[in-house]
Formats: C-alpha cells, sequence, structure tokens
C-alpha cells in the first residue's frame, strides 16, 4: 500500500461496486395506464380478521361484511340474506347463495360459526375476540380464571348450509349493525385455513372483492387483485397495491408527487391538506369522537361545574381551524351525528364557547387550586392540540397553571387511565366499530363496556336506560332511548365532548372519486380519472 | 504479537460489553412505564383473557431475570425471539440490516470522497474566498436539523424537481439511496473536510514536503502522496468512528425515507415495548460500533509506519 490516500479512495469505490451488486435492483415505475391503484398505509399487525387491529383498509379489501351501510345511513345486506329476530335475542343468518371464497370453498353457515368460535376461544388470543362477546357461551370459552369449559359458544347454531341461529346473552336490538363490515371478528373463513394458520394470516383466503395474489412479506408492499366470481358488485378497479410507511408525513409526500394513489392525511398535515391537494382532499364524516376525560376518583375534579367551566372555555372552531384545518367538526353530542339517531346539540350550552359563562361556573365549582395537567399520550402528533386546549383553559378561565403533559408513548398513557393514576383531564378517543349509538355509550359509560377506564364513569340509571334500549323492539326506538341516555350523562357531564371525527384522505390525480362508508374507503368502488 | 494480544483484549471487552448491555436494555424496556400488551389493541381494550393468555406467550409475567435469563439462552441457541404481532426477530433484522448498510456505506463514501477532496482544496487554497465559503456551507448545512434538512430535500428534489425518488427502495441501489444518503453525508462532511484542511495545512510546510519541491516533484504527487499520507489520520479515525454511527443513527432518516431498514424497527420496538427486538438491534449496533473502533486502530497502524515499530 505504497498510496493509503489512493487505496482508501479505492476502497470506498469497491464498496460501491459491492453494493451495487447486493442490494436487489426495483421494479421501475408503474405502467400508466394500468387500472389499479396504490393505497399507502401502515404496516400490517395481522391479516386475519379476528385478529388485525389496524389493518383494516386490507381486510377489508379481501373480506365481504355480512352487511353494511348506505350513504343514508341505512342497513344494507352485503353477503347475508335476511338477519331476523322475534324478540332481539335469538337473530337467524341466512346467507345468500352462490357466494365462494377465493379458493373457490362455498361460503356456508359453518364458514361463519367455526370462525367466529376460534376467534372468540380464549386460548387463541385472537385480539378481535371481545367483539363476539355478547353472544350465549362466550364466557365458557374465556373463564376468568382457569381452563376453558367449551370450544364452541353455545349460541351458535348451524340450521342448514346457509342459515344459522344466534343467541346473545340478552336483548340487543343493534346486533344487525354489530355485523358491519368495521367489526371484523365477524368475518367468515374458509376451512382452507384452518390446515396453517399462520400462512392464511400472511395469504388470507377471504370472500371479498380482491383476493390476495401472494402473501405478505414484512415491509414489502403487496398487491390484492379483483376476484373474478365475486357475488357481490364487481370492482371497478383490477388491484390496489398496499405500500407499508413507518412515517405518514412520507406517505402524504408520495402521494402528492404522484407515486402512491390513497393516503389517510396524519395528523400534522391536515392544515396544508387543502392548500395541497384541494378537491382530492376528502373528509368523510367518521364514527369517532373526541373528549377530554377526567379522574373522576380525584376531588379537584369531582365538580360538575367545574368538568362544565373547562368545557364552555374552550373555542371548539378555533381549535379546528388552526389545528385542523377546519377539518374536524366541533362535538354537540356524546356520539358521532353518523351514529344513527344520535341527538346533535344535546349538550347544549356547555359544548358552546362562552368564556364568561365558564367563569362563572368555575366560581361556583369553588374555583380551582394548584396545577392542572392536561394529559395525552406523546408520539401521536397532537401536541399542538393539547397546547391549545391548556392556553384556552389559562386564558379563558383564569386558572394560572394549566400545563400540556404526554406521557412516554401510548402504553403509559392507557396504564395511567387503568390504574387510576392519572393526574388531570386527560386525552380521550372513541371509534365506533358500527354505527350505533350504543357502541360509543356502552363503552365508554358503563362500568362492563370494556372502556370503563377510559371515563371512570357508570350510573345505574344510565346502565338501565341502555338496557330498555338494547331490548326496544325497532331501532327507530332504540335510538330515542339511546338519545335519552346522553342526556342523563350530559347530566353528570363526566367527560369534556370535543370533536366530532371526520376522516380525511388525500388522493392522486389518477383517483376521480374516493367512495366511502363509516369513514372507511371502498376500495373496491373507487373512480378512476379517464386517460 | 502485541497487535494480537491487544485485539484478544479487546475481543474479551466485547464479551463483557455484549453481556452488561444486553442486561441493562432488557432493564430499561422493562421498565418503560405501561403495559405494551393492553396497549397493543390500540383505544379498543382487549379482553382479560386475551390480555393474559399473550402475556404467558411473550413470557411478560416472568420476572425480570427470568426473562432476562430465558432471552439470553435463547440467544446461544441462534434464537433471537418474537414480537408482539408473533414475527421473528432475527428474521425481521436479517431482512432489514442490508438497507441499513447499503444507506449506511452509500453515505460513508459520500463523506469520505467528498470531505477529504473539499478538505484537500480548502486546505490548498487557505484563506481565499473558496476555503471560507467551503467552512461556511458546510457548517450550515450541518447546523440544520436532520429532519428540517432530509424534508426539504424531499420535498424539492424528490417532489418539486423530481430528480430522486421520493421515498421507498422500489427504485433499487444507488437511486433510492443516494438522496437520503446524501443528507447524512452532510453533517460529516463539515467534520471531515475541517480535520483534512487542518492536518493538510500542518504537514504543506513540514521540512519533507519542502525537500520533495525542491527535489522537483510536480505539485500533484506531492499533495496526492507525502502530504495525504500524512494528513489523514484524524480524518480516517474520525470517518470509521463515524461509519459506526452512520450505522445506528440513520433512523430518522430511514423514518423520512420510508427505507426499511433496523433504524426503523429498532423506533418501532421501542414503541411498543418489544424487549427482544429492542435488545436484538442494539446489541448488534453496539458490537458494530465496536468492531469499527477496533478496525481504527488496524488503519491507524497502516497509515502510520512509526506505530508499527
Amino acid at each position: 500500500m505504497k498510496h493509503p490516500a489512493l487505496a482508501l479512495l479505492g476502497a470506498a469505490s469497491v464498496v460501491v461496486l459491492a453494493l451495487s451488486a447486493c442490494t436487489s435492483g426495483g421494479e421501475g415505475a408503474d405502467a400508466t395506464g394500468d387500472r389499479t391503484i396504490v393505497f399507502a398505509t401502515g404496516e400490517p399487525d395481522h391479516l386475519t380478521p379476528g385478529r388485525q387491529t389496524v389493518a383494516f383498509d386490507q381486510v377489508l379489501s379481501v373480506f365481504a361484511p355480512l352487511v353494511t351501510l348506505n350513504e343514508q345511513n341505512e342497513l344494507e345486506y352485503v353477503q347475508a340474506e335476511s338477519i331476523e329476530s322475534d324478540d332481539a335475542t335469538t337473530w337467524t343468518i341466512t346467507l345468500k347463495d352462490g357466494w365462494t371464497f377465493h379458493n373457490g370453498e362455498p361460503v356456508t353457515a359453518h364458514s361463519y360459526v367455526d370462525a367466529w368460535n376460534h376467534t372468540a376461544y380464549g386460548p387463541n388470543s385472537w385480539e378481535n375476540s371481545g367483539q363476539l362477546a355478547s353472544i350465549s357461551g362466550y364466557a365458557d370459552l374465556n373463564p376468568t380464571e382457569g381452563e376453558p369449559v367449551a370450544e364452541t359458544m353455545s349460541g351458535l347454531a348451524v340450521v342448514d348450509e346457509l342459515t344459522f341461529t344466534v343467541e346473545l346473552i340478552g336483548p340487543d336490538s343493534q346486533f344487525p349493525l354489530q355485523l358491519s363490515s368495521g367489526q371484523t371478528g365477524f368475518y367468515p373463513m374458509p376451512e382452507a385455513a384452518y390446515e396453517d394458520l399462520d400462512a392464511y394470516d400472511r395469504r388470507p383466503i377471504g370472500n371479498g372483492p380482491f383476493e390476495m395474489t401472494e402473501p405478505w412479506e414484512d415491509n414489502a408492499e403487496f398487491t390484492v387483485s379483483a376476484y373474478d366470481d365475486y357475488a357481490g358488485e364487481q370492482p371497478t378497479i383490477d388491484g390496489v397495491t398496499f405500500r407499508s410507511y413507518t412515517d405518514m408525513n412520507t406517505a402524504y409526500t408520495d402521494v402528492l408527487a404522484g407515486n402512491a394513489d390513497v393516503v389517510f392525511v396524519p395528523a400534522g398535515k391536515m392544515t396544508n391538506a387543502g392548500a395541497d391537494f384541494g378537491d382530492r382532499l376528502y373528509a368523510f364524516e367518521a364514527p369517532g369522537v373526541d373528549y377530554l376525560g377526567f379522574p373522576l376518583w380525584d376531588p379537584r375534579y369531582a365538580s360538575t361545574e367545574l368538568r362544565q367551566a373547562i368545557s364552555m372555555a374552550i373555542d371548539r372552531d378555533a381549535v379546528n381551524e388552526a389545528i385542523y384545518g377546519g377539518i374536524h367538526e366541533p362535538a354537540t353530542a356524546l356520539t358521532a351525528p353518523s351514529m344513527a339517531g344520535t341527538p346533535e346539540g344535546v349538550c347544549g350550552e356547555y359544548c358552546e364557547f362562552d368564556p364568561d359563562a365558564a367563569k362563572a361556573l368555575l366560581e361556583q365549582a369553588g374555583g380551582f387550586e394548584g396545577t392542572m395537567e392536561i394529559i395525552y399520550p406523546g408520539g401521536l402528533g397532537i401536541d399542538s392540540l393539547f397546547e391549545a386546549y391548556a392556553n384556552q383553559i389559562r386564558q379563558n378561565l383564569g386558572i394560572a397553571d394549566v400545563v400540556a403533559k404526554p406521557t412516554t408513548d401510548w402504553a403509559e398513557y392507557y396504564e395511567s387511565l387503568t390504574s387510576k393514576t392519572v393526574t388531570g383531564p386527560h386525552f380521550g378517543h372513541w371509534g365506533a366499530l358500527y354505527a350505533s349509538q350504543q357502541n360509543t355509550l356502552r363503552s365508554l359509560f358503563t362500568e362492563t363496556g370494556g372502556c370503563y377506564d377510559c371515563t371512570a364513569y357508570s350510573n345505574a340509571e344510565v346502565d338501565a336506560l341502555l338496557a330498555e334500549a338494547d331490548a326496544a323492539p325497532t331501532l327507530d326506538e332504540s335510538y330515542a332511548l339511546y338519545a335519552e341516555v346522553q342526556e342523563v350523562v350530559l347530566e353528570d357531564f363526566p367527560t369534556v365532548p370535543t370533536f366530532s371525527n371526520k376522516y380525511p384522505y388525500v388522493t392522486s390525480p389518477k383517483i376521480a372519486e374516493l367512495p366511502a362508508v363509516s369513514g372507511s374507503v371502498v376500495l373496491s368502488l373507487v373512480e378512476l380519472s379517464e386517460g | 504479537m502485541k497487535i494480537a494480544v491487544g485485539i484478544g483484549t479487546r475481543a474479551g471487552g466485547l464479551l463483557v460489553v455484549f453481556v452488561g448491555v444486553t442486561f441493562l436494555i432488557y432493564l430499561m424496556v422493562f421498565g418503560l412505564p405501561g403495559d405494551p400488551i393492553r396497549a397493543l389493541g390500540g383505544d379498543r381494550p382487549l379482553t382479560d383473557s386475551v390480555v393474559a393468555t399473550l402475556r404467558e406467550r411473550y413470557n411478560l409475567d416472568a420476572p425480570l431475570w427470568q426473562q432476562y435469563v430465558d432471552y439470553l439462552a435463547g440467544l446461544l441457541r441462534g434464537d433471537f425471539g418474537i414480537d408482539f404481532t408473533g414475527r421473528s426477530v432475527g428474521g425481521q433484522m436479517a431482512a432489514r440490516w442490508p438497507v441499513t448498510i447499503a444507506l449506511a456505506l452509500t453515505a460513508w463514501a459520500i463523506e469520505l470522497i467528498v470531505g477529504l477532496v473539499l478538505g484537500v482544496i480548502a486546505a490548498i487554497r487557505a484563506g481565499t474566498v473558496v476555503d471560507k465559503s467551503i467552512l461556511g456551507v458546510t457548517i450550515v448545512a450541518s447546523a440544520v436539523p436532520v429532519f428540517v434538512l432530509g424534508s426539504t430535500a424531499q420535498l424539492v428534489l424528490g417532489v418539486r424537481l423530481g430528480w430522486f425518488p421520493v421515498a421507498g427502495t422500489a427504485a433499487g441501489w444507488p437511486t433510492a439511496y443516494l438522496l437520503p444518503a446524501l443528507v447524512i453525508a452532510v453533517f460529516g462532511l463539515a467534520a471531515v473536510s475541517r480535520l483534512m484542511r487542518t492536518s493538510v495545512l500542518e504537514n504543506i510546510n513540514a521540512d519533507y514536503v519542502r525537500t520533495a519541491r525542491a527535489k522537483g516533484l510536480d505539485e500533484g504527487k506531492v499533495i496526492g502522496v507525502h502530504v495525504m499520507r500524512n494528513s489523514m489520520i484524524p480524518a480516517v479515525t474520525y470517518l470509521a468512528t463515524d461509519l459506526g454511527f452512520l450505522l445506528g443513527g440513520t433512523v430518522i432518516i430511514e423514518g423520512i425515507f420510508n427505507l426499511p431498514g433496523v433504524g426503523n424497527l429498532l423506533f418501532q420496538a421501542i414503541r411498543s415495548h418489544e424487549g427482544p427486538t429492542v435488545v436484538g438491534v442494539s446489541t448488534a449496533l453496539i458490537v458494530i460500533f465496536l468492531i469499527t473502533s477496533l478496525i481504527v486502530d488496524g488503519l491507524h497502524i497502516a497509515l502510520d509506519p512509526r506505530i508499527r515499530r
């Protein structure tokens, strides 16, 4: 080595050459004029419907639900021929004939009953197990202690090839709504799935408009193609490529550059989306609500007037403009307007910005001593939102010390709720999985609702009214009763309703129209631009 | 012989560092507040029986020391464990290392070539506008936060001008890696060119250089051979340790440019409290760092005959 400098440069070029040999070549740009789209999203956790918690778009394209909602939020059958009951407790589900899974297997009553039993069985620990909890016999498969005493739920019975009955633990008028697309725990699986469930998780065989033609591999994009024998409404496009991004801001930029076609707008880009995309920004009415929860066990927050004062000190319109680019809607009820029968405006003056009334209420509550910490999960990109809340409460209520305080991450935030160590008003969000007020109200405001820790609120009167609503003979009657529940809850004002969500999506010019149901994009019915 | 002993000592040190570091990292992940299993369901709580089964499956019920011993035992069998979605950590790392290595080496090559050249030019033209602008530009560029530089480069060079792919590895090497590598390289450029400039200046007026010139050697050879060789030690030391940093420090850039490398994996694993993944990746990073510093020592010997004697 006479010339180390040159040798080093030489080494660098060897490195460069070696690299060009060892990394795989690219596929190059997509051919133009094809009828497939690229959907920019996060990496899936699972693709089995009973397991996924973040891969809705992927799973919804490969599977068809029993029912869906139309634009008027009315129930429409997809895979189901009918769903009927005389007493709202025992339901008879009849399937449409002639539907097949992508491997050619017919979709039968067994496809549903077996899949539901497998999803519900405790030791399988499938993430969406809880969605089936209202079926009789679920508890036998999920004892609080010890081994399950059964492998199948007693409430499920196959009547014939296309008919099965479901017995619930109590009357529930909302059951048909629970079978809509968001609750993927209610999806069917073919017999072929059980041969190798790990392989199935990588390449699920569904009954939906698109089929998987190749297994999903970690961090690699995968494509689903239109299933020619799909018995439902034929897809308008040939396929969808799901490309995963770790940083959704990058996904947004990639759609802006035209390298991908659809993306959910990340929190940090909401104010830019209108200017960047114009009429290619869609804001779909979503089933989610945002609220501030309280440590109701803490004497400092025990006063209803104090919580109302905080609510009236927040200028929701200004926050919406500044943080969300006006995309969300200020909340006027405890559920999102797209939940059928939601009594919009039931929150009344307490959800309206009125600093004077807020101050008066605070005085009535005896003021507030000390530091008010507003807790939210860090790492979600919602820091400016919570700083805005803190500023407004400080200024409009005249409380000197109000700080927005992030936790390290979601796990710590959630732990602070379950262990009841949260120290102040806190982040709250509930995304209903089906379009009924029932889901949000039961989850957040009853002790057994699954998210009791989210609000720490329960009330016997609410429980009784909810049961009455669940047992209502018609959906319309149930809606009125749920609306009544909202009134009763709001008398106690356990949470400050802040926003009804809209789910914002942006698209590349390739897409002319992006349809959606309950805030989720319907990929099979996307309209492409001509030319 | 001395070298062999030296290397042996370093290798022994590696083992101690390995055990110590894996335990410390395990301890830290374990100590993170919050229950990772509860958080798996997002804002929709999992049922108690699902949580109990998952905790058992991922060995989270056992005390810390037990978890750690089980993990080490697995490592000895070449098993890096599984993450919370049931994927093998070893498989994940195997899939992601090539991306990170390609990115780091590309950045490193840019840093090396451009940095050394800029340093020599600045030294030869010391005090002139050329020297000052090299100093100014490299320092300002490396003072910009990495995500600002990354996002701006992406928006301007990727989206607006379309010179580079915006994100992802679909275009393959080198196209997909050039822009992110350039952004990373910018941060080392200032240091490399400064180090190079200083030591070239030190040497350029040394006696042996004057002698070489007096012998009638042409200027290219004087600079390229005599000055460069003696001036490279500080820059090489820096570059070699920097390679270790590059391999581990590309988390943000991997995120911005959607490159599925280990930095990305580490970031996600920390957020979801996945002990085995965090420990696996960070241990590998530390080992790489130790090995590169071992190589630096070797390079010193090659470059400076005085150390060899």
